[in-house]
């Protein structure tokens, strides 16, 4: 489904060029929950930015379905990251000044214009709603996010990146900033909505713990992928 | 739609938002309310000036003036293509003239004071009939049938005035009836060089100041100005006014005959002042009895100008007065012989400089809007810093650069838009309430902020021109919007992981 292959990637910082993924090949599932581990510096963020088209490989190809999705044209991989794919960060990136139903609707938003918003409104808020009662914010939806704590703050997140129906879910370290219990209850919600969802998860963390729930675990080293193996979960 | 959810919610979130709202109101409001002055000013100079003369002016530099007499004059003008949009006319003869008048120095002596004027003959009726002359008449304001005779109290006046310079003078007051043409002794304190009638004056019994009888005299209705004088105390600021020449004093007005360079000179007696507000004017025109200015000036009952007042139809339509009815009037003369205008053409330089010195005050007032622009800009600059990882955010959900865009471009028409709509409101309220707003800052500050003796009008001329104000709002709005492109261009360039990483 999402293909990686020979990834290159460098950043430049001043007159060093660091190059941060060095020929990395990647196959993920269609369904599949893939955590993604390895130290700090070693690529793990970049190449979740790669596969959701937020950043363009210096060489390699990535492939979704088939089809290539590195090279793009502006408003396709506008869609693309509106519709198929689904965001969730390590400090959640709500936004301030909008209610966590509005940070949810966002991507609704992004997708309508307003006439069309005003004719889809009601469906796209039921949604919305739908989805905050799932992650258990149901009593949230006019609060600002200064106002959430960090697990809910984290779970508003995971609703928004659910709102468009998409089908691959990219978390970049989703439990980096909360405690082990909330951590849990994220990775416990990423699992449901990848068993009941059908959502594939490609998920980095540092945790080899919170990997070990997910199907398969890569772990990835100076920019290449070093060992990938099944987590225990999926051997049982 | 997360275009205009996010442009109303950063308004309503950012404080420096308001500063740029603030700027560009201030920035409207003051282009408004100086237009809307300036414009009061520019109209009302205009109304003046164009009551002043009448819609078309027909006149010769011919000492002796036209060739034909006034009537026929007119009837040629009747005569053209233009013929039946001329409402009325009215000949007139204008020439420059000395004015002599006895002031009293501080012993009571007569010290005589010389002033040049411009001396109008006219038909006071007929002049009546083509502007606003009798608008601008002191006694007789708004009258159909404004005159030169005397009032009993400038009667009055005039026969003390005698009596006192020459209690003999009395018995020797020309009455109404007397032949004309022959000047009249004793008229005057300095006694020119009059021809005394043969005849011995007719003797009449003492006047009854209570019932006065008009004398012969002609009369004349000086400017305002040339009548009064200010003084202005230097300790309070007040100005006092002082009549100089009133009602039935005279004058002697001395200018040039028509047959050459020969000085001519009369005696008149004042019966009305003229006051136009426009102090050029004022200080200036003296208007006489036509026929008493053709006879002084030996004119055969000729004119040299006629003023032309056009059908309503026309008149307000001023491309097609100067390029139709004046090109038709002027085929009835010859180029030499005389001058066809409309009153915008007579007055062309000093129209022309107000319109120039409105357009200079304009640009030059614009630049305070284009001040707004760049608080605008660095309040934006700001804004965009801030919101580097909302930027991020957005991109990762699908929102295109040229989305971005449109948030910032849209954000600083919504804070132009509002700008622009505070700025209307408080332009028009300073407009409205202008004239009590300067008199709050006079009694606060104990200067009179506008001087109503410098312009005779007695509240600050405005006038809303709902255009100007239309084009000053597309104006600040439009600059609004062009500052913010600039941060906008770098808010949607921003790489999306950059923006997302920014602390």
């Amino acid at each position: 489904m999402l293909v990686a292959d020979n990834l290159i990637k460098s950043y430049r910082r001043h007159a060093d060029v660091v190059r941060v993924l060095n020929g990395l090949n990647l196959t993920v599932h269609d369904g599949e929950f893939v955590s993604i581990v390895g130290a700090s510096g070693s690529g793990k963020s970049t190449l979740l930015h790669l596969l959701g088209t937020l950043d363009a490989p210096d060489a390699g190809t990535i492939w979704f379905d088939g089809r290539r999705i590195d090279n793009l044209p502006g408003r396709e991989r506008d869609r693309l990251r509106n519709r198929t794919f689904g965001f969730i960060f390590q400090f959640y990136h709500l936004l301030p000044e909008l209610s966590t139903l509005d940070n949810v609707l966002m991507p609704a938003y992004v997708n309508h214009s307003i006439l069309g918003w005003w004719r889809t409104r009601r469906v796209w808020r039921a949604r919305a709603e739908e989805l905050l009662h799932r992650v258990g914010l149901g009593h949230r939806l006019t609060h600002k996010p200064r106002e959430l704590s960090g697990g809910e703050m984290q779970r508003a997140a995971v609703a928004r990146a659910l709102m468009s129906r998409p089908r691959v879910l990219l978390a970049d370290e989703p439990t980096g900033n909360l405690d082990v219990n909330t951590g849990n209850d994220i990775v416990r919600l990423l699992r449901e909505l990848n068993r009941d969802d059908g959502v594939t998860i490609v998920m980095v963390t540092h945790n080899t713990e919170l990997a070990a729930g997910t199907d398969r675990v890569i772990r990835m080293v100076q920019g290449r992928v070093q060992e990938e193996r099944p987590s225990l979960l999926a051997a049982v | 739609m997360y275009k205009l959810l996010l442009c109303v919610r950063y308004l309503r979130t950012r404080y420096l938002a308001f500063v740029c709202i603030v700027s560009v109101m201030l920035g409207v409001a003051t282009l408004i309310v100086v237009n809307s002055v300036m414009s009061g000013f520019s109209t009302k100079l205009k109304e003046r000036l164009h009551g002043i003369l009448s819609d078309v002016i027909v006149e010769t530099e011919r000492s002796n003036g036209f060739d034909e007499s006034p009537a026929e004059v007119m009837a040629k003008l009747k005569a053209t293509e233009a013929g039946p949009s001329i409402a009325a006319m009215a000949p007139t003869v204008e020439v420059f003239a000395l004015l002599q008048f006895n002031l009293k120095d501080r012993y009571g002596r007569p010290v005589p004071v010389t002033k040049h004027v411009r001396m109008i003959g006219i038909d006071a009726e007929q002049q009546a009939q083509v502007g606003r002359f009798a608008q601008y008449l002191h006694r007789q304001k708004g009258s159909l049938h404004p005159s030169f005779a005397l009032t009993p109290e400038a009667l009055d006046r005039f026969t003390r005035n005698r009596l006192a310079a020459d209690p003999d003078a009395a018995f020797r007051i020309p009455l109404e009836g007397t032949p004309p043409g022959q000047p009249q002794p004793g008229s005057f304190l300095n006694e020119p060089n009059i021809t005394i009638p043969a005849s011995p004056p007719v003797v009449v019994p003492p006047p009854d100041l209570a019932a006065p009888q008009t004398p012969r005299l002609p009369g004349v209705i000086l400017g305002y100005s040339i009548a009064h004088t200010r003084w202005k105390d230097p300790e309070t600021g007040e100005a006092t006014e002082y009549a100089l020449l009133k009602p039935g004093d005279d004058v002697m007005l001395a200018t040039v005959g028509s047959g050459g360079f020969k000085p001519v000179y009369s005696t008149f007696v004042v019966t009305d002042y003229f006051q136009s507000e426009m102090s050029e004017y004022d200080g200036s025109f003296v208007y006489v009895p036509l026929d008493e200015l053709q006879r002084l000036r030996g004119m055969d009952g000729k004119c040299n100008s006629i003023q032309v007042k056009l059908t309503d139809d026309v008149r307000d339509n001023p491309m097609f007065v100067n390029n139709v009815i004046v090109p038709q009037l002027a085929k009835a003369f010859h180029p030499t012989e005389a001058r066809v205008a409309s009153w915008q053409q007579h007055q062309g330089p000093l129209l022309a400089a107000i319109d120039i010195e409105r357009g200079i005050l304009n640009l030059l007032l614009f630049m305070i809007v284009g001040v707004a622009g760049f608080s605008v800009l660095a309040i934006f600059t700001m804004i965009v810093s801030e919101k580097y990882r909302d930027i991020g955010i957005l991109k990762s959900l699908g929102a295109s650069n040229r989305g971005i865009l449109a948030i910032f471009i849209g954000y600083g028409l919504l804070l132009g838009v509002i700008g622009c709509l505070l700025g209307t409101g408080l332009g028009l309220a300073i407009t409205e309430y202008i004239n009590e707003i300067e008199a709050g800052l006079t009694a606060i500050t104990g200067q009179q902020v506008f001087d109503r003796s410098v312009y005779y009008f007695d509240r600050i001329p405005t006038n809303i021109d709902p255009m100007t104000v239309l084009l000053v709002n597309v104006g600040a709005a439009g600059i609004a919007v062009l500052f913010s492109v600039l941060p906008a261009l770098r808010a949607a360039r921003l790489h999306p992981v950059r923006a997302l990483r920014f602390e």
